[in-house]
């Protein structure tokens, strides 16, 4: 089917006097992965919950491939596959038993049950620990066994609610690798994290909201656009780096500019044209420069200069 | 998914006999005795059942050399089996469930293809198998019993088919209160209520057969012959329990905080239908004019409390239950009573009283001769008018709290409250002003107890006309509540239709564009 994954319309979701949702409205497409930002409280997870089918909106909808979460919710289901921040496996079950459970749960028998569960098994590198408790399981590979049992149904959006929270380095780009290795095989990857540089190096696009409320959403360089954010550059001179900057404090478009040891990082807001007249007039200076580049930047940058930091 | 898909059966899990078996069986089931087998306190309880079941049988065997029979040890295991299966196997479903809950693992399987009544019917096989585990450990021991004499077949297999309908009834009711701690605020209530229920019934079962008087109810039972009236009033009683328990733990899974009752509603119109055709199937002709009068005020008992909760819901539709309105206008009357919302729901008791009055009247003539009979039908006309008086206004004050379901909670204390004051307040007012309670007086008009039963006996044709009067009157002011309920869903059919109609011509351009 041809449009969008996944389309919020009009989301309104209220507890009481709390407006959680309002009025959000975005998509994102197939083989994307989508980082959904906000300080807590954002209404991140009420969006993915309805998204999800686990919570009902005031108002507005949801369309999973075209599919309404709220007309048809149980053809949703069979095209999410929804990993909560929390995972609780039940005791006294390995992990192949747990995961032979919610194959059996997701309509899968016979053979293609076992090929499922093994191969599933296999993709989230959970083969070695097979006949281990599932609850005995560490963090990064308890986390890696819900995912597992997310993709049991082939499902084409993923909706991942703090999928990183807790795991170690290693484990987090472990799980980061099998992330992208989704999105390549076409998959849909909506995943809320507070781990932004882990999610900005990953993410296709972002959504960024706050109070229930979608602020900015696109790519990171749609937004940059978008947001006018003054872009920095960073150069690197041999020796003293003083000479440089107040050179660099004389020149057009150039704003504040830091030393960091042989190291500069300024603030520059001309465009490309503009930036390699600048660098030929460092080097008609007689400068000693070795490096001298734009540094992007990145979603921490655009979620501090987006969002406020109000509380709900 | 191409990625992640390979030819070879995972070793472990290779299709075995039981493997292939269990494709047909509830995944819930096969997953609770994976977990049983590999767990502790399963094994540990069959082996306690087992220790106490040798130690019945080594004692009924001394004892028979002394010339005694086989009824002591017989009771003796049958009190064994009491709490095991009304308090062991239920007490393991709710709290299966509460592990599911607390964890959100309930959701995710929610997400699966189970659905609440998967789940709750899984939590049933399992107790199902448990029953029939236990059973056979203690089977050695009954039949002993049987052969030491002194007990009979049929005593044996109706003590256990009571015990497996009980045990049945108590495992929805648990797993049905485990559901309803998903709202935090029922937690508490749900696990004290639980373990209070479940160890009563237990202790009382217990001491109902050891004191012997269990003996002599079976004994008489199977004499008396009304056997069959007997079994199938409890089944039928069993099967609305587990019905009811159902729809509770289904309405709490589901959405928890959704404005839902349909099933509900749905349920208390069938169950009538259940109750008088099992007058009609199990009950001799000449008990019919006392049974037809007993159910019918009990129903009307029953609809006062079902109503007390239809009217205290939020008042309008979810989006979600609006997007699944019927699609035929034909269907929204039917829709207005059974959909959700305070103002449907006063509607849905309105339709359910007239329903009951008009059964009451068809069956009268025949059935209405004796007195108590007589009796019973104007206390179940008066507790209809009564109903109506308070679930009016009990949809009143909850209109005037917030429309979430804090408020649902808030007005379901407060109905019961209103009324409690309404009984209490005139007799504090009489001890003030007069020192002692007088008689009835008009001040006591709102206390329903003492009011029917002033009227239901020589006074009756002075209360028809009032009756006639608050009726019609609580009839007139209802009209724009039900008219204002059935334009919701008027308005949500047509949004339906509207939807269909829209997908259909997208449908026909996609097409037409290809």
């Amino acid at each position: 089917m041809s449009g969008s994954l996944l389309e919020v319309q009009n989301l309104d979701r209220s507890y009481g006097k709390v407006h959680a949702v309002r009025d959000l409205s975005f998509t994102m497409q197939r083989g994307q992965i989508t980082g959904f930002v906000g300080p807590n409280g954002a209404g991140k997870t009420t969006t993915m919950r309805i998204a999800a089918t686990l919570d009902v909106p005031d108002g507005g909808d949801v369309r999973i491939d075209g599919v309404s979460v709220l007309v048809e919710p149980r053809l949703a289901r069979l095209k999410i596959g929804y990993m909560a921040d929390q995972f609780h496996p039940y005791p006294n079950l390995d992990v192949l038993q747990y995961l032979d459970f919610f194959a059996r749960a997701y309509g899968l028998r016979g053979d293609r049950r076992r090929r499922t569960v093994r191969s599933v098994a296999e993709f989230c590198g959970l083969v070695e620990f097979a006949d281990r408790p599932a609850t005995g399981l560490s963090k990064g590979m308890g986390q890696r066994l819900h995912l597992a049992k997310t993709l049991l149904h082939d499902p084409q959006l993923l909706i991942l609610d703090e999928p990183a929270a807790g795991l170690d380095p290693r484990a987090r780009i472990e799980f980061r690798a099998l992330l992208k290795e989704l999105a390549a095989a076409g998959k849909g990857v909506l995943i809320s994290s507070h781990i932004l540089p882990e999610l900005g190096e990953m993410c296709d696009s972002v959504v960024v909201i706050e109070r229930g409320q979608r602020i900015v959403a696109g790519t990171i360089a749609e937004i940059q656009r978008h947001q006018e954010l003054e872009q920095a550059v960073v150069a690197r001179t041999i020796g003293d780096a003083a000479p440089l900057q107040r050179f660099l404090l004389t020149q057009p478009h150039v704003g504040e500019v830091a030393i960091d040891g042989a190291r500069l990082r300024f603030a520059f807001g001309g465009d490309d044209e503009a930036l390699a007249g600048l660098l030929a007039a460092v080097v008609q200076q007689g400068l000693p420069i070795v490096e001298f580049a734009r540094a992007e930047a990145d979603l921490e940058d655009i979620f501090l200069k987006t969002t406020k930091g109000r509380l709900q | 998914m191409t990625t992640i898909t390979t030819d070879d059966p995972a070793p472990a899990l290779r299709a075995s006999p039981w493997s292939r078996l269990s494709d047909r069986l509830n995944p819930i089931l096969v997953r609770e005795v994976q977990q049983a087998i590999k767990g502790r306190v399963f094994p540990l309880t069959v082996f306690a059942t087992l220790v106490v079941c040798v130690s019945i049988a080594l004692f009924a065997a001394s004892r028979h050399s002394e010339g005694a029979d086989g009824r002591g040890a017989f009771y003796a295991g049958l009190a064994t089996l009491v709490p095991l299966v009304i308090f062991i196997v239920p007490m393991h479903a709710y709290q299966s469930m509460r592990t599911e809950l607390k964890g959100g693992i309930v959701e995710q399987l929610l997400l699966s293809r189970l659905t609440p009544g998967a789940v709750l019917f899984g939590k049933l096989q399992t107790a199902m198998v448990q029953f029939v585990l236990y059973v056979s450990v203690l089977a050695p021991l009954l039949a002993t019993t049987y052969l030491l004499r002194g007990v009979d077949l049929p005593t044996i297999l109706l003590s256990l088919g009571f015990a497996m309908v009980l045990c049945l009834a108590a495992t929805a009711f648990a797993v049905s209160s485990a559901a309803q701690a998903i709202v935090p605020a029922l937690q508490g209530v749900a696990s004290l209520g639980i373990a209070l229920g479940l160890g009563i019934a237990t202790f009382g079962l217990i001491g109902f057969v050891l004191s012997g008087t269990y003996a002599m109810a079976i004994g008489a039972l199977l004499r008396s012959g009304h056997l069959w009236p007997a079994v199938s009033a409890l089944v039928l009683l069993a099967a609305y329990v587990t019905v009811l328990s159902w729809l509770a733990a289904r309405s709490f899974l589901v959405h928890a905080f959704e404005n839902k009752s349909t099933g509900f509603r749905v349920f208390l119109f069938v169950a009538p239908v259940f109750a008088y055709a099992w007058m009609l199937l199990a009950i001799e002709l000449r008990y019919w004019s006392e049974v037809f009068a007993g159910m019918t005020f009990g129903m009307t008992l029953i609809g006062v409390c079902f109503g007390a909760f239809m009217v205290t819901e939020q008042r309008g539709l979810s989006p979600r239950v609006r997007a699944h309105a019927p699609a035929a206008p034909a269907l929204a009357l039917p829709a207005t009573v059974l959909l959700p919302g305070r103002d449907r729901g006063l509607l849905c008791y309105t339709v359910y009283a007239v329903a009951l009055l008009l059964v009451g009247m068809l069956g009268w003539p025949a059935w209405g001769s004796s007195t108590e009979a007589k009796l019973l039908g104007r206390s179940g006309l008066m507790v209809l008018v009564y109903g109506l008086v308070y679930l009016s206004i009990g949809r009143w004050l909850r209109g005037r709290l917030a429309d979430n379901l804090q408020g649902n909670h808030i007005a379901r204390v407060m109905l019961p409250l209103l009324l409690f004051l309404c009984i209490v307040l005139p007799v504090v007012f009489d001890l003030l002003v007069s020192d002692r309670v007088r008689g009835w007086h008009l001040g006591h008009v709102m206390n329903p107890f003492w009011t029917i039963d002033q009227f239901v006996g020589d006074r009756w044709p002075r209360a028809v006309p009032v009756l006639i009067a608050v009726a019609v009157l609580m009839f007139v002011l209802q009209l724009p509540i039900a008219g204002r309920a059935l334009r919701e869903v008027t308005a949500a059919i047509a949004a339906r239709r509207a939807r269909a109609a829209g997908g259909a011509t997208a449908a026909a351009a996609a097409r037409a564009e290809e």
